[in-house]
């Protein structure tokens, strides 16, 4: 056991270490003596203080010294000690689109999963590992060390540039347990493009190199229809990015300004860009941010799809298009729903993500802001039985020394 | 314990007790009696009676008053002494020297050989726990040794002596009260005022402890060794109190004993020589 803010036990024991002197110092009458005169004594009362050899009341003593000790402990706050050797887990399992047998992922957790560890699912693994860091952290009490497992295929479209620096957070070796990914779930999927001929996008998708043709991702560079919405709702995901206009909900930037970059999933395009229109209130993830933070794209659910409306004008005059940053971009930007945020360019880093040495032990990961004492409500409980019992034993105490007269 | 009787003896050599009253003996003894005798010693006239003797008469007043007169001389005989000694449990203090019996029973025993030295008749009751030890007076020359042997038990229990002193006022004219007064002194006083009007010369001794009169400081706890039930605490407020109401309690004592007709003395246990206390006693 160890205690929180051992200076309260500390006190308690000098406070203690007081009722257990004070318990020497014994009241009593004092010693008796003839005298043949002592009718001629008045009827009085005294006592004498006298150092005992031995304490007196020991039971008495005992319960001062274990009430003193407990609400001491009580406000000491202890939390108990782990076993030596024990290990307990945070089990981030992925439930992305990536994950070619979900039932997979289930049996693994439930195969590595033991009484107390932390399952935490996710779709995008730079935020499971935010969640991880955090639940492992919480954990530190719990065991002698804490592991992250990642039940995940690792799919590139689940990785991000920032789980380098999120990876550097936790101060053990993470355990990677591999399923099947999903066929083709490496690469992001092909779109479809939609709008006028020879639209820039399409032409930066071409060269490139991004693949074009698949269902499940339709870019629309024209005004979106009801027909657009009922596909993303079917579980496709329409990236809206019109060619002129406004994203549906978004407002018009008054004035107009230039964006001198926009960011997304770690990539950043850098680039005079005119910024038209700013977003409204609808709520949504943002995918892309301008460089001054505001959003450039932004990807809300719609039934089991999601419509993604980019306000990022794309010209074709120049080389913009032809730019490896945009085609990153464009890569991100064209994601499935959900991965909008993960760079495809980012390749899954296995060895940086499991990494070496040993699990992470509770004195290397951070105490955390709040811990949970159970045991202080027991310790104040178990003190104010005490607390009567001894206000009891005291009274009959007290009788028993009164002095007979 | 009680020193040896030679000791005691040797104390009190050389000491006269004479009685304060003319005694009633018909026994010849040292002291004046209430009647008179034939002898040269003059002590005063009486006019002639039928049946006085003649060689009494004193033919030279007779010549120059023309009245006769027959000459009178003092009476002396024995006065019978009864000690009355108290052994009860009180008088067994300090525990570790009991010098307040030691000191009673020293008296006594000086007191009879005094007597007796005189040619009084000595004797002595004795209450204690143990029951009365009684020595009748006698003049004969054991007798100091059967009154030793009666003071040689230790002092216990609680006896009335007031009884005793009844009886030892009925047949003796002089009786010496020694114990320290802590029983039932009020009848004892009763019986001595009613004997002393009657013409009995009763001494009351007062033993008291030098530890009663000034007890030792600090707070302790007392209890009487004839009333165990009775325990006090004496802190030092109290001892005081306790000084003022032991030294009223001897003074109204003293007072109810002289006013009995008794002639009262206090010795302290252990404070003066035997010879002293006795002479203050006995003269």
């Amino acid at each position: 056991m160890s205690f929180l803010a051992p200076g309260f036990f500390l006190a308690a024991l000098a406070v203690a270490s007081g009722a257990i002197a004070l318990h020497f110092l014994v009241i009593r009458q004092p010693p008796s003596a003839a005298l043949p005169t002592t009718r001629f004594v008045p009827v009085a009362r005294v006592h004498i203080v006298t150092v005992a050899r031995r304490p007196e009341d020991l039971l008495l003593l005992l319960l001062r010294v274990l009430l003193v000790l407990l609400v001491g402990a009580a406000f000491a706050r202890p939390v108990l000690a782990p076993r030596a050797g024990s290990v307990a887990r945070v089990i981030l399992a992925d439930t992305s689109d990536a994950v070619a047998d979900s039932g997979a992922v289930r049996d693994s957790v439930q195969r590595l999963a033991q009484s107390g560890d932390v399952v935490i699912d996710f779709g995008r693994l730079s935020t499971a590992l935010v969640a991880g860091i955090r639940a492992g952290t919480r954990l530190r009490a719990a065991a002698d060390s804490v592991e992250i497992v990642v039940v995940s295929p690792l799919a590139s479209g689940t990785w991000d540039g920032s789980i380098a620096e999120i990876r550097r957070l936790w101060p053990g070796r993470i355990r990677l347990v591999e399923v099947a990914e999903l066929e083709g779930a490496e690469r992001p999927a092909g779109f479809l493009v939609a709008g006028p001929a020879e639209d820039p996008v399409a032409l930066a998708a071409l060269a490139a190199g991004i693949g074009t043709g698949d269902s499940s991702v339709r870019v629309l560079r024209e005004a979106a229809g009801a027909g657009d919405t009922s596909w993303a709702e079917s579980g496709g995901a329409l990236v809206h990015w019109p060619a002129s206009g406004a994203p549906e909900g978004w407002l018009p930037q008054v004035p107009a300004d230039t964006a001198g970059a926009v960011v997304a999933a770690g990539t950043a395009v850098v680039f005079p860009f005119e910024r038209r229109w700013r977003a409204g209130p609808a709520e949504g993830s943002v995918v892309a941010r301008w460089v001054d933070g505001s959003p450039a794209a932004i990807e809300r659910r719609v039934g089991r799809g999601c419509v993604r409306d980019v306000a990022v004008p794309v010209t074709a005059r120049g080389d913009f298009i032809l730019r490896p940053d945009f085609a990153r971009l464009l890569e991100t930007l064209t994601a499935r729903c959900g991965m909008a945020a993960s760079s495809s360019t980012a390749l899954p880093d296995k060895v940086m993500l499991a990494g070496a040495g040993p699990l992470a032990s509770r004195a290397s990961l951070p105490v955390p802001e709040a811990v949970e004492t159970p045991l202080v409500p027991w310790l104040l409980g178990a003190a104010l039985l005490l607390a009567l019992l001894e206000l009891r034993l005291r009274r009959s105490s007290r009788e028993r020394q009164e002095p007979a007269s | 314990m009680i020193a040896g009787l030679p000791a005691v003896l040797d104390e009190v050599r050389g000491l006269v007790w004479p009685a304060r009253r003319k005694t009633r003996s018909a026994l010849p003894g040292a002291h004046l009696a209430v009647t008179h005798a034939n002898s040269a010693e003059f002590v005063e006239y009486r006019p002639y009676r039928q049946g006085d003797d003649p060689a009494r008469i004193d033919w030279k007043l007779l010549g120059r008053t023309d009245r006769v007169y027959v000459r009178l001389s003092p009476e002396r005989s024995v006065q019978a002494t009864m000690l009355v000694v108290d052994a009860s449990a009180s008088m067994a203090f300090p525990a570790d020297t009991l010098l307040k019996w030691t000191t009673a029973a020293r008296l006594a025993l000086g007191l009879a050989g005094l007597a007796r030295h005189g040619g009084d008749p000595a004797g002595v009751v004795v209450a204690g726990g143990g029951g009365i030890r009684t020595v009748a007076p006698r003049t004969r020359r054991s007798v100091l040794d059967e009154i030793a042997r009666a003071l040689e038990p230790s002092p216990s229990g609680s006896p009335a002596l007031a009884p005793l002193v009844e009886t030892a006022m009925r047949h003796a004219a002089r009786v010496v009260i020694v114990s320290d007064f802590l029983g039932d002194v009020d009848a004892q006083i009763t019986a001595a005022r009613r004997h002393g009007a009657a013409g009995r010369e009763i001494h009351a001794v007062h033993v008291v402890a030098q530890e009663e009169l000034e007890p030792p400081r600090g707070a302790r706890l007392v209890s009487d060794p004839e009333q165990p039930d009775l325990r006090r605490p004496m802190p030092e407020a109290a001892r005081r109190e306790y000084l003022r109401r032991f030294g009223e309690w001897r003074a109204a004592t003293a007072r109810a004993w002289r006013g009995g007709g008794a002639r009262y003395t206090m010795v302290v246990a252990g404070g003066e020589p035997l010879r002293q206390s006795i002479r203050r006693i006995a003269t």
